[in-house]
């Protein structure tokens, strides 16, 4: 904190700095006063509101999430929901729904689309590049009103007609496909599905290793494949050898259940201040040079502070400030378990997976889809194809920048070492194409997520049209608006978390 | 800084590319293996369907009647705004398109258009028309309603073939037109029309003269309809309501105003006049024409004028002193002071100590910002001078524009607003950026900084924002920014929605510009150090100005992307563009009935969005490539 001493040339005085002329002393205060600021006026502002609140008799508080809503949600996994909690979860995950299918399809649409960009056919190249130019100038809620009136004047739904007959069918109450859906033993042929892999994935280590070795063609990718189909199959028969899960689960939960409310705080506690400690080993390990330690500036301090303050920030709420939250992990785990254990065994000897053809039901003009196909709401069907197509306009002009972004080097030296252009295309460009094209993929993918707040617009059933419900029948804007905001920070979180992790996957490896 | 650099005008000409034979393009482009081949059969295949059952669906089908948009173009235009002071929006209109010009002709743009385009081009759109006019199915009968008539399996009945081929005489004769103007153009430059090159700029005041001179031919829209559903006659007492002279007069404005800015060029002073007037234009298009404010000059005399002054001489006074070099502390001092006292005015308002209006806690805002800044225009008396001078500018502006939003509108509206239809798309799209820019600059500055809590508070403010979907952040300001503000306090027209987009945008501004910071060498801010300049002057002369030059491509993607935005205003009913196609035009029932035709107007409002947002791109990919962003 004190410069005295430093610089003290010959002849020249040390000069003792004033402390408001001092630069860190300087720099902090300004940033302490900022700070205050800020949070004042926070403060300030969450105050008034409150009190604005208060004199409309609004209290701030979440007691509508525990009391009836008092209202229906026209599509979801309950459409009764008897909790204002419940309604907003069964509008969160339709929004996950459509967030997950959108995603999934507008990848697909804009690799197509991406890649016919690139296409040498003329025809091809332009239809491509029209549709990228149309699609992504026009503003999405615009595309998605269009949407939602040419479905609207799709035609009633009348007894057995469709566009593929009883496949595929259209009308104004939406769209309807067969539905593929896990069925009885589902959950222990996925164990059987792991077990496969590992198998596989061992048995293509071989391969690669005995390629390397020998140099013969071996296939690796193709055995992997083969094991993977044939314990599948096998799988499908002997399934439900893995029964015997059910108990094993089921003993957990208990034993979950069985640990003390005290005992879950303290570990808790101790795991956050343990976490924030050897967070600080290894931040001041990373400083370390043979050398010895380097300096450390006031930014570093203010991180380590910052890192003890956050560990005890935390070990203070799980013991005292939130008393609920350890029985809540408690009780949570243990239903975890059981919940696990239910799917395992009990008689489960049927198919893991089934399909059905959609139907309809209902007489004369009061027809309407049955539960066995795949029914797509005019809201959602809107909604998503809205999403796919808007989102996959985007994606193909990633896809063509990242595809555009391999040198033209990389594609003449594998042609240079004899790989065919599909062999060129999946071993060199695509890999180093993935790497550029990912973190804005990555965004989009947000993007996808974000926009289904639209569905509010055309009344499809998600998170913030069941969150405008309950504003609107109880006036508590401020806790609405809290979880609206606090769900899609954590869903930005979980896709730049997840495309973090591929991101560092695919990095180059420098030496 | 006294010469501006002269960029040759003259395009580089591309590589020389062998011209192909019509047969041997065919040939490379469309058939040149088995697979292609194949992919040119199936895709012209579909491409024919598909246009077909795109201009069927747009067109000749009983659902469709186009009057809904013909009829209701004030609507789209303008919304509620009244007939009789109409003249306003095209005065507005005109200032912009003004602006556009002497701009134009200021910074001349070098892209150029080649003849032989030029000529292609006419002729594919002339043959596109020509197909679409001959693909359209036979002619929809309707009855004197203009309702169409059903068979009793429910099927609409159609004209013949016949009929419709004499209906549509319009679009032969323009399909005609075009093709014949790109076959003389193309033919009677003969061999030129590889070299000759056209303005960009000029292409495109020829091509809307065209349209503008139809309009004096063709009857596009309707100013309204009688109870019978016949169209009112233009309405020629009212030159401001029919379209055909007003945009005459505009096409002329831009031309004129275009040749002044070539004429005014030469002055080094008109690239910041003109970048001053911009700034200042939608305020005055939208505040002073539009809203007409009625200024209440008792008041002016007695609180504005004295209020200005005081601010304007005591601030210019003081800011004046700061600016002295030998000051020292004092004036660090007193900069402190002025932060402090600004803070208070605006917690006496939340705590009701003392009463004072809205405008003089901003000046006092701006004061001590200006007293924090002093320092870096410390210098000799003429630096000072110009530093208050600056300062009495500023307020006097902020003091006009704030008298002016305070005033009542004279506008006698129908509607809560002054502001819709396209109108309120072009207001938030245009505040929204301008508001957004130097917020996203701060946010990115402050995110790059090396001061920790800065940084930690810049950085959870952009995530978080982009985080978020809009139309939360647009509810959240809609409910919530009401109850903020204490009683003493009130946010002008819409400001509460506008201010929630201006801070959505600034956090992805933020997150552009902070590409463009990284972009800027180190050896920049050390060789700034080194001639020895403080960090503020670091920051404004070396740093930004590289690093925004960089980041004038994602900046452009930005702004489409918030004029894009703008459309989901209409989710939470503010009667913009988009919810007048959606909503006001589909609940029509008088004097014709529009009831449901929402297809007509939401197809109408996407080419309009799309025509903007095309048009930015393109400008952008110009700029982009003219730059050579990414080859430095």
């Amino acid at each position: 904190m004190t410069t005295e001493g430093e610089g003290t040339l010959a002849g020249m005085q040390p000069k003792r700095v004033p402390l408001y002329r001092d630069a860190t002393v300087v720099k902090w205060v300004t940033q302490v006063i900022a700070l205050l600021l800020v949070l004042g006026a926070l403060f300030f502002l969450v105050e008034e509101a409150g009190a604005n609140l208060k004199a409309k008799s609004i209290p701030n508080d979440f007691d509508f999430l525990g009391i009836n809503p008092g209202f229906n949600i026209s599509e979801g996994i309950d459409k009764d929901p008897n909790t204002g909690g419940r309604a907003l979860w069964v509008g969160m995950v339709n929004t996950l729904r459509l967030a997950m299918s959108g995603i999934v399809f507008a990848t697909l649409l804009g690799l197509a689309i991406g890649i016919a960009r690139l296409s040498d056919n003329w025809i091809v190249n332009r239809l491509a590049s029209i549709y990228i130019e149309t699609i992504r100038n026009i503003p999405i809620l615009v595309q998605i009103f269009i949407i939602a009136v040419l479905l609207g004047s799709a035609g009633r739904l009348v007894g057995d007609t469709g566009p593929i007959n009883g496949w595929f069918m259209v009308s104004s109450k939406g769209l309807a496909v067969p539905r593929i859906f896990p069925s009885d033993g589902f959950y222990q042929w996925l164990v059987v599905l792991a077990i496969g892999t590992l198998l596989a994935r061992a048995v293509r280590k071989r391969r690669v290793t005995h390629q390397d070795l020998t140099g013969a063609i071996s296939y690796p990718n193709l055995w992997f494949g083969a094991v993977l189909l044939l314990v599948a199959v096998v799988g499908w028969f002997v399934h439900p050898v893995f029964g015997f899960l059910n108990n094993l689960f089921n003993e957990i939960g208990d034993a979950w259940g069985s640990i003390p409310q005290s005992g879950a705080k303290l570990v808790l506690a101790a795991g956050a201040v343990t976490a924030s400690l050897l967070w600080i080993r290894r931040f001041l390990n990373s400083k370390r040079s043979p050398a010895g330690l380097a300096k450390l500036t006031d930014d570093d301090m203010f991180r380590m502070i910052f890192a003890v303050i956050g560990g005890l920030l935390v070990a203070f709420v799980v013991t005292i400030g939130w008393p609920g939250l350890s029985s809540w992990i408690i009780n949570s785990g243990q239903d975890f378990w059981h919940f696990l254990g239910d799917k395992f065994g009990d008689g489960r000897t049927g198919n893991p997976v089934d399909a059905m053809r959609p139907t309809i039901v209902g007489e004369g003009t009061l027809l309407n889809y049955g539960s066995q196909g795949l029914v797509m709401s005019p809201g959602f069907a809107a909604m998503f194809i809205g999403l796919t197509l808007y989102t996959a306009s985007f994606v193909a002009e990633i896809v063509r920048g990242g595809i555009l972004a391999v040198p033209k080097g990389q594609s003449e030296a594998a042609a240079a070492i004899g790989l065919n252009r599909a062999q060129a295309l999946r071993h060199v460009i695509l890999p180093q194409a993935v790497r550029v094209s990912l973190p804005p993929l990555g965004n989009q993918y947000l993007n996808i997520t974000k926009n289904t707040s639209l569905g509010i617009a055309i009344g499809f059933a998600d998170v913030v049209n069941v969150g405008g419900t309950v504003l609107n029948q109880s006036g508590k804007a401020l806790p609405v608006i809290a979880i609206w905001m606090l769900f899609f920070l954590c869903c930005s979180l979980t896709i730049s978390v997840v495309v973090n992790w591929f991101n560092v996957r695919t990095r180059i490896v420098e030496r | 800084m006294t010469d501006h650099i002269t960029i040759d005008q003259t395009p580089a000409l591309p590589p020389e590319k062998p011209r192909l034979t019509a047969g041997s393009w065919v040939r490379q482009n469309l058939f040149s293996s088995v697979r292609s081949g194949i992919l040119t059969v199936i895709f012209g295949v579909f491409s024919f369907f598909a246009f077909k059952v795109l201009v069927n669906t747009m067109f000749e089908n009983p659902d469709r009647d186009w009057l809904a948009v013909k009829t209701n173009l004030r609507l789209y235009a303008a919304f509620a705004y009244p007939i009789t002071q109409f003249v306003r929006v095209w005065v507005a209109l005109g200032l912009v398109l003004a602006l556009l010009g002497l701009s134009l002709g200021i910074w001349r743009s070098a892209s150029a258009v080649a003849a032989r385009t030029i000529a292609s081009r006419l002729i594919a759109s002339g043959l596109t028309v020509l197909a679409g006019t001959l693909l359209v199915g036979p002619p929809v009968l309707r009855d004197e309603a203009g309702e169409p008539v059903y068979d009793e399996t429910f099927e609409a009945l159609r004209g013949t073939w016949r009929s419709g081929l004499e209906q549509r005489t319009g679009w032969f004769l323009l399909a005609f037109a075009l093709v014949a103007a790109g076959v003389a153009l193309w033919f009677g430059l003969g061999s030129r029309r590889n070299t000759l090159t056209v303005p960009t700029t000029l292409v495109v005041w020829i091509a809307s003269g065209v349209v503008i001179g139809s309009t004096w031919v063709v009857r596009y829209g309707h100013y309204g309809l009688d109870p019978e559903g016949v169209p009112v006659g233009d309405p020629d007492s009212l030159v401001a309501m029919s379209t055909r002279m007003p945009w005459t007069v505009m096409w002329l404005l831009v031309a004129v105003a275009y040749q002044l800015g070539r004429f005014v060029s030469r002055w080094n002073s008109s690239r910041l006049l003109i970048t001053a007037a911009w700034f200042l234009a939608p305020f005055i298009a939208f505040w002073v024409i539009l809203r007409d404010p009625a200024i209440d000059y008792g008041h002016v005399w007695s609180t504005d004028l004295p209020m200005f002054l005081g601010f304007g001489v005591l601030g210019g006074l003081l800011l004046f002193l700061l600016a002295d070099p030998k000051i020292g502390e004092l004036g660090r001092f007193i900069a402190f002071l002025l932060v402090v006292v600004a803070a208070l005015t605006f917690v006496s308002g939340f705590y009701g100590w003392f009463s004072m209006l809205q405008k003089a806690r901003i000046s006092f805002c701006l004061l001590a910002l200006f007293a924090l800044m002093a320092n870096n225009f410390a210098g000799d008396r003429q630096t000072r001078l110009r530093f208050a001078g600056a300062w009495v500018l500023l307020i006097g502006i902020a003091h006009y524009f704030i008298t002016l939003m305070n005033s009542p509108s004279t506008l006698e509206l129908r509607a809560d607003s002054f502001l819709g239809g396209f109108l309120f798309t072009m207001f938030a799209a245009l505040f929204g950026l301008m508001f957004s820019f130097p917020l996203g600059v701060l946010l990115a500055l402050a995110r790059t900084s090396t001061l920790p809590i800065f940084r930690l508070l810049a950085t959870w403010f952009i995530e978080f924002v982009r985080g978020v979907p809009f139309i939360t952040v647009l509810f959240f300001f809609d409910i919530m920014l009401p109850l903020f503000l204490p009683a003493g306090m009130e946010a002008p027209d819409m400001a509460a929605t506008v201010l929630g987009l201006v801070l959505f945008s600034s956090a992805y501004l933020a997150e552009n510009v902070r590409g463009g910071l990284q972009s800027v060498r180190r050896g920049q801010y050390e060789a700034a150090d080194a001639i020895g300049l403080t960090g503020a002057q670091r920051t404004s002369l070396i740093v930004l100005p590289q690093a925004l030059r960089v980041s004038i491509p994602p900046l452009v993607g930005q702004a489409i992307t918030t004029y894009k935005e703008t459309s989901l205003f209409a989710i939470i009913g503010v009667f913009d563009f988009l919810r007048v196609a959606n909503y006001v035009v589909p609940n029509q029932s008088t004097p014709v009935n529009f009831i449901g035709h929402k297809l007509e107007g939401l197809i109408f409002v996407s080419f309009v969005y799309w025509l903007g947002s095309i048009t930015m791109s393109k400008y952008s990919q110009n700029l982009e490539s003219k730059m050579g962003v990414g080859e430095r």
